[in-house]
């Protein structure tokens, strides 16, 4: 996305964003003393967000700059077929309609730090909770190093090359890490609320630019796509209509099991203020990839024709046009491409705080040394977020040949701890060996059908099939070896609504 | 156990029937393929059906969040007011 419109102007937005981002990550540490020397304190913001900062740390965290750059090219590439962008990412809060009720009530209860810390408590399996960390490490890994890429590029791109790739994103890691070091959840949450407005003004913006430039007129656009390939605008396909609703499944199950998703439930003040926001991140889908989608569609006929790597610039060329429409929305433009890079950034803080939430909590405050202070513990996720961080730089710029495939892996993964959250909240017959062999069968299927190139099959993905062996490994085991009158007393304890311990 | 009215949406079947009933209606598998007339401002027939859906999907899952779910609410905004009143 190489920008020619940018340039120093791009270089001063870019450092004043990075000053308020600095400066509120700053404030939200500063006058909370304990927020270093308790899990809670410092992963979680003292489980005490309110609904501003909630409702927009899980909007800023839900979408990221890659709801722009990669799902305006995902219109432009599949057409109207695109606007199941807008029902995939409502069904993610039907899914937390499953799980969140109780389990925020249960995190509660029991002061969790991690959605590990579920695992642990419900199955009582070291087997399961290593498995669990793996799966849920690998997925926030990859997903981590996606943004990292994606900083580069969109910064690369915005200020046309004048700052290369690799300076901007160390420029921009460091102070993710410096702000994150800081506040934790707090400067997250914080900066989530800068970021997520930007986002949402900036889309508003690129949209009333890009109908500016077709003349207010969507319905000659979509004309010409009729013409020139009717398939972008007719009732998709069978396989297309079979693809929507396992990406629904897909999506949903997956985006809210994510570690940081969970923890957002946990970091709430009260029922109250969960409710409230998730009410409202409801509503948010359709004017959020819902514009994207339309402006993936205007695309289409500003630039027919582009082939798949190139249709990958497609925000960058439209905003060149956009831009050069006069100054107010050149500025307008500016502004955009700083509001993607708070995007990329505002998921990639959420995301490198859970990992070390799960370094401090489940490698090495559960494995490795139980025994050390709260405060030795955050220390120690701090600093492995940090070499984390630096060996994902690494491969994202030196990426190991074929390797290179397993890193695609993402939510085909993390799906697969799904069961062990839904079928473990409220059925108490589930036993962990069961859990254990269908979360590992489900990887290794959903890992294999990706990596030889069966990502969907008749448009089914993966990581369903995955899941489907996945929850029948569960059920069936769970059925045929019943586990003890006791065991079961226990689950249904763990898993209670009560408010006590 | 104390009393307390508890609403907890995993309990109730309608629900997850309806949502189901929703996204059937989101995906236009029960439409002839390739069909896109009549197009109106823009959008093709289906996909102002599908865009209908996916709104109700959103206030349907908006409305059951607030609605549908009360579990500790009333005991912590009890707790609240006592601290504030204290």
């Amino acid at each position: 996305m190489n920008l020619t419109f940018s340039g120093v102007d791009g270089i001063i937005i870019l450092a004043f964003y990075a000053v308020v981002m600095l400066a509120i990550g700053y404030f939200s540490g500063k006058g909370e003393k304990n927020i270093h020397d308790s899990l809670s304190g410092y992963y979680l913001a003292g489980k005490n967000l309110g609904f501003i900062a909630l409702f927009f740390t899980l909007y800023a965290t839900q979408y990221s700059g890659n709801t722009i750059v990669g799902y305006a090219p995902a219109a432009y590439r599949s057409g109207f077929l695109w606007l199941q962008s807008i029902s995939f990412m409502t069904i993610i809060i039907g899914v937390y309609l499953l799980i969140a009720p109780r389990l925020y009530v249960v995190s509660k209860r029991l002061n969790f730090i991690t959605p590990t810390d579920w695992l642990r408590h419900r199955f009582k399996s070291k087997a399961v909770t290593l498995l669990g960390v793996f799966l849920m490490l690998w997925g926030l890994g990859n997903y981590l190093l996606e943004q990292l890429v994606a900083i580069g590029q969109a910064v690369a791109g915005m200020t046309g090359g004048t700052i290369p790739y690799q300076f901007a994103v160390i420029a921009f890691v460091l102070v993710m890490l410096v702000y994150e070091w800081m506040g934790g959840m707090r400067a997250v949450a914080f900066t989530d609320v800068m970021q997520g407005i930007v986002l949402m003004v900036g889309i508003v913006f690129f949209l009333i630019g890009a109908l500016y430039l077709v003349g207010g007129n969507l319905s000659d656009v979509t004309a010409s796509i009729a013409e020139r390939e009717p398939a972008k605008v007719g009732v998709p396909p069978i396989e297309g209509t079979i693809n929507w609703f396992s990406i629904l499944l897909l999506v949903g199950c997956g985006a809210a099991i994510y570690p940081h998703a969970i923890q957002r439930i946990y970091s709430s003040q009260s029922e109250r203020i969960l409710k409230k926001s998730l009410a409202r991140m409801a509503w948010m889908p359709p004017v959020t990839t819902g514009f994207v989608f339309v402006i993936g569609i205007i695309g289409i006929s500003m630039f027919p024709g582009l082939d798949d790597a190139n249709s990958e610039q497609l925000v960058g060329m439209m905003a060149n046009e956009i831009a050069s429409i006069n100054t107010i929305y050149y500025w307008v433009m500016v502004l955009f491409f700083g509001a993607i890079v708070a995007a990329i950034i505002s998921t990639a803080d959420s995301v490198l705080l859970s990992f070390s939430s799960m370094l401090s909590n489940d490698i090495y405050g559960n494995f490795i040394n139980p025994k050390a202070s709260e405060k030795k513990k955050v220390l120690v996720g701090k600093v492995g977020g940090i070499i984390a961080v630096i060996i994902l730089l690494w491969i994202a710029w030196n990426p190991p040949g074929t390797l290179y495939e397993i890193f695609v892996l993402k939510f085909e993964l993390l799906v697969q701890v799904f069961p062990a959250f839904i079928l473990g909240l409220y059925w108490k017959r589930l036993s962990a060996k069961p859990v254990f062999w269908g979360m590992l069968i489900g990887a290794v299927i959903a890992g294999l059908l990706t990596l030889t190139g069966y990502g969907t099959i008749y448009g089914i993905h993966g990581g369903i099939i995955g899941l489907a062996v996945n929850f029948g490994i569960a059920v069936i085991g769970s059925i045929a070896v019943p586990v003890s009158s006791k065991h079961e007393v226990y689950a249904e304890d763990i898993s209670s609504l009560k408010i006590d311990a | 156990m104390e009393k307390r009215t508890i609403k907890e949406p995993i309990r109730k079947k309608w629900i997850w029937i309806v949502l189901v009933l929703i996204m059937l209606a989101i995906v236009p598998w029960y439409l002839p393929v390739g069909s896109a007339e009549p197009i109106i401002f823009g959008f093709p027939y289906w996909a102002w059906i599908s865009t209908f859906f996916s709104l109700v999907l959103c206030g349907y899952l908006s409305w059951l969040t607030i609605h549908e779910w009360n579990i500790v609410e009333d005991i912590e905004e009890a707790e609240r007011e006592k601290v504030v009143k204290k």
